[in-house]
């Protein structure tokens, strides 16, 4: 690969809107069938917002996660356990490997959850401090990862929507240079009261389902959920002799420099992130077959991401479809919910239909309809665009063994 | 009509933080957005804010406002037409 | 592939509760009484507009002018990396909407506050300033957020992915927070909670004069016996630093976390800054500013030390970060020698 030791996926764990677990997950994405829909979990005022909630509460992730009951804990934080404890089983990761392998969390909300719930009270009095200690983001990723045990470090990225790829790159730099042989990169976020309404001062909500490059596309969906991959060089995986599910082979990161919260009109920064990524894996834009876009189905991205990826493909678009009108925007999580979709479409050798598209867009793509690929899917690219433009993609690759 | 447009350049002034522009220095005709007083889409959403919050009128489509934003007396006129408070 | 390439500290600069982007306080500190001081702020204009800065908080003007400052002092315009680490994000601005929220209801919010709450707005801010395309992201892990930013351009410099990058540690406290931070434990007793931004520049470059060079940084979580003195160790290179510039603050429970170091370390000049820069998030990254002015200046001026007694710095600087007593950063700063 062009840029020393190879990174590659030993494990992933995900909990989503449309599954608890890979296989439920797996299931939604073949048979099409979309997590959005009317508020369920989360106590608020807006209830005119379809969203893509995780179907537990939070006293049943607690169960599941043998949590006490009256244990400080937060509804994102359950999520990525749920999540960790699924990508460290499927990894063949023990408690006492944890001390060689690195933890790096994505999340923007944090205990944001609790925090709006016990306010007032933080303020007023002393019947909830203990829920002052969740509410930072470093906070949950050490919630998430003492459950499991002692990892050799920890650390939090928020970016907004590019938390979760930017965790992931960080863990391959650490690879890549020897830092750690195994990490666990990921991210995780539920909906909050705060950025529900902060998505909605911002008018980029859809007040009925998302539709991702459409022209009648009218804003995002709020989504939740977490996932994790594990990374590993080569040497550690032959040693422990794991199975390979796939290669992280190249990965960039760009900062579009434009605005705080609307991508530049010719997409700069995605198209300096999805460049450098395949300048990274040593590919050519006609050796990628999908793409699985941010494609939030606002106006302002679906427009901005179709320009870049044109300038990048030219005629040549691989296939490109967006998964959030079926497990919402997961804001902080996407770019793993998102990858480890991705690592199904590779090894199942099936393309993410663009669930809810119907029109074509004046000067976008057309997105993806047909769940069967045209041919083998060897190098998928995925794509993660934050507010502040905050720019990752990454590239994943089937790699030998698992054919 | 006079009064009810210096109270509005005072509210805009003050939701927007222009800390340096006094309700004179805001030609009632000139653009809001691009040159004139140069705001941008942020700011037509804190408009949008104002107008709900003091005039009672809700915008549900920010498109829209591009058009009512146009400058202080289109503005104004709206309000005037469309106040609920 | 590792690179050994020598990673140099081109400029540093703060805005905190001492004199604003300036080293007056090596000679004349000011001392404070209280126990919550907000940050002594310079004339924004001179970096930032009036249009601009009207939508920016504390921590993004800070964050903004400590970063230009330091751009322009060293001579880059546009560095290859862009990374931020902050603990509690745009605190000013998370609490007006989470206040107007909580009181006033789930209608007529403002995007702005929104908008400028998120974590990574700093570094985005940044970029947008320089119109830097490069690489830009955001650490958040307490009072480890600068040692995690840090950790990151580290990396990539090894990687030789990057040639330059500007490194920042930026937290604001408003007194709702301030009460939050002592509540939580963050902020002890006899403790200042306190706000800092500090904006690092870094390079590999050799055609760039430095105050100082990195030699090494290790992040540990909760090691076991044995591990920390391994890692500081390997950042010397089994040889006796200077000095060594320490979190100490003069709260026992706090200080004992680094009790460890006169065993390994007898005789060397343990440093403190807490007592004249107070306690939040970044202050770690305030830890590493005084160690590369120390080593600027060829000398710790007597207000960091335990003893008042000024010590050169030949030997160069050893930092060490405890947070929470779990968390550790090592690092090593150590002079120029005879390069440019």
């Amino acid at each position: 690969m062009a840029n020393g030791k190879s990174v590659l996926i030993t494990g992933c764990g995900i909990i989503s809107a449309i599954g608890n677990g890979k296989s439920e997950v797996l299931d939604a994405l073949l048979s099409n069938r979309t997590g959005i829909g009317p508020l369920k979990y989360l106590k608020t005022s807006h209830k005119e917002f379809p969203v893509g909630e995780v179907k537990m509460s939070d006293s049943e992730m607690e169960s599941l996660m043998g949590i006490e009951p009256g244990t400080p804990v937060t509804r994102t934080a359950l999520m990525g356990m749920v999540a960790m404890h699924e990508a460290l089983a499927d990894a063949h990761l023990d408690r006492c490997d944890l001390n060689r392998v690195a933890f790096i969390n994505g999340t923007t909300v944090g205990g944001m959850d609790k925090s709006e719930q016990y306010y007032t009270d933080f303020i007023e009095n002393d019947s909830r401090n203990e829920y002052i200690k969740t509410h930072d983001c470093g906070s949950c990723s050490e919630m998430i990862a003492d459950r499991f045990g002692r990892f050799k470090y920890i650390t939090t990225i928020s970016t907004a929507c590019s938390s979760a790829a930017n965790a992931i790159e960080l863990g391959a730099d650490m690879i890549r240079s020897g830092e750690a042989d195994i990490v666990v990169a990921g991210g995780t976020e539920c909906i909050t009261k705060f950025h529900l309404n902060g998505f909605n001062s911002l008018m980029i909500l859809d007040h009925g389902q998302c539709r991702p490059f459409d022209a009648e596309r009218a804003g995002l969906n709020l989504g939740e959920g977490a996932a994790y991959l594990v990374l590993e060089s080569k040497e550690s995986a032959e040693r422990r002799g794991v199975e390979i599910l796939a290669q992280l082979s190249g990965y960039g990161n760009a900062c579009d420099a434009f605005h705080q919260t609307a991508s530049s009109p010719d997409g700069e920064g995605a198209f300096l992130a999805m460049s450098k990524a395949l300048a990274d894996a040593g590919l050519k834009p006609s050796d990628i077959d999908y793409i699985n876009a941010h494609g939030t189905g606002t106006p302002n991205n679906d427009l901005s991401e179709s320009q870049a990826m044109k300038r990048l493909f030219g005629q040549e678009l691989p296939p490109i479809s967006s998964t959030k009108s079926l497990t919402g925007h997961t804001t902080s999580a996407s770019g793993s919910v998102e990858a480890v979709i991705c690592i199904f479409a590779l090894r199942n050798g099936f393309v993410p239909v663009n669930y809810a598209w119907a029109n074509p867009m004046d000067d976008g793509i057309i997105p993806n309809m047909e769940l069967k690929p045209a041919g083998r899917l060897r190098h998928v690219l995925c794509n993660s665009f934050g507010f502040g433009g905050n720019d990752s993609s990454l590239v994943l690759t089937l790699t030998d063994k698992t054919l | 009509m006079e009064e009810m447009i210096l109270k509005l350049k005072q509210e805009i002034i003050e939701v927007l933080n222009l800390e340096d522009v006094k309700p004179e220095d805001i030609d009632n005709d000139a653009p809001l957005f691009g040159e004139g007083l140069g705001l941008d889409s942020i700011d037509a959403l804190e408009l949008i804010v104002l107008m709900e919050k003091n005039y009672g009128i809700k915008l549900q489509d920010p498109a829209k406002g591009k058009e009512i934003f146009k400058s202080i007396n289109v503005m104004a006129d709206y309000i005037q037409k469309n106040r609920t408070r | 592939m590792t690179q050994k390439k020598s990673i140099k500290v081109v400029s540093v600069k703060q805005i905190s509760i001492q004199q604003p982007l300036s080293e007056e306080w090596m000679d004349s500190p000011l001392t404070y009484q209280d126990d919550y001081v907000k940050a002594i702020d310079p004339d924004f204009r001179q970096f930032i507009s009036a249009g601009d800065a009207r939508r920016m908080g504390k921590l993004l003007k800070r964050a903004l002018a400590t970063s230009l400052s330091a751009l322009k002092d060293g001579g880059i315009e546009n560095p290859d990396a862009i990374i931020t680490g902050t603990g509690f994000g745009s605190v000013e601005n998370t609490e007006l909407f989470l206040d107007a929220m909580v009181r006033e209801g789930e209608q007529m919010l403002k995007p702005t506050q929104f908008m400028q709450s998120t974590h990574n707005t700093a570094s985005s801010l940044i970029g947008i300033h320089t119109r830097c395309h490069g690489y830009n992201s955001t650490y958040t892990q307490k009072g480890l957020s600068f040692d995690s930013a840090l950790y990151d351009a580290w990396l990539q410099f090894r990687l030789g992915k990057i040639g330059s990058a500007l490194v920042g540690g930026h937290d604001e406290m408003t007194p709702v927070f301030a009460g939050f931070m002592r509540k939580a434990g963050h902020v002890k007793e006899g403790e200042i909670c306190s706000e800092a931004a500090v904006s690092v520049l870094l390079t590999d470059r050799t055609d760039v004069p430095a105050l100082c060079t990195l030699e090494g940084l290790i992040l540990l979580n909760d090691p076991e016996p044995g591990e920390l003195a391994a890692a500081i160790h390997s950042v010397t290179g089994g040889q006796v630093p200077s000095a060594i510039m320490t979190g100490i603050s003069g709260n026992n429970e706090n200080d004992s976390r680094y009790g460890f170091l006169k065993e390994l370390f007898n005789g060397t000049p343990i440093l403190r800054y807490k007592h004249l820069f107070g306690v939040n998030f970044s202050s770690s990254a305030i830890g590493f500013y005084a160690a590369a002015c120390c080593l600027k200046k060829g000398e710790v001026p007597a207000c960091l030390t335990a003893d008042g007694i000024p010590v050169k710095t030949d030997g160069g600087i050893l930092i060490v970060n405890a947070v929470e007593g779990r968390h550790y950063s090592i690092s090593l700063l150590k002079p120029i020698c005879g390069e440019l």
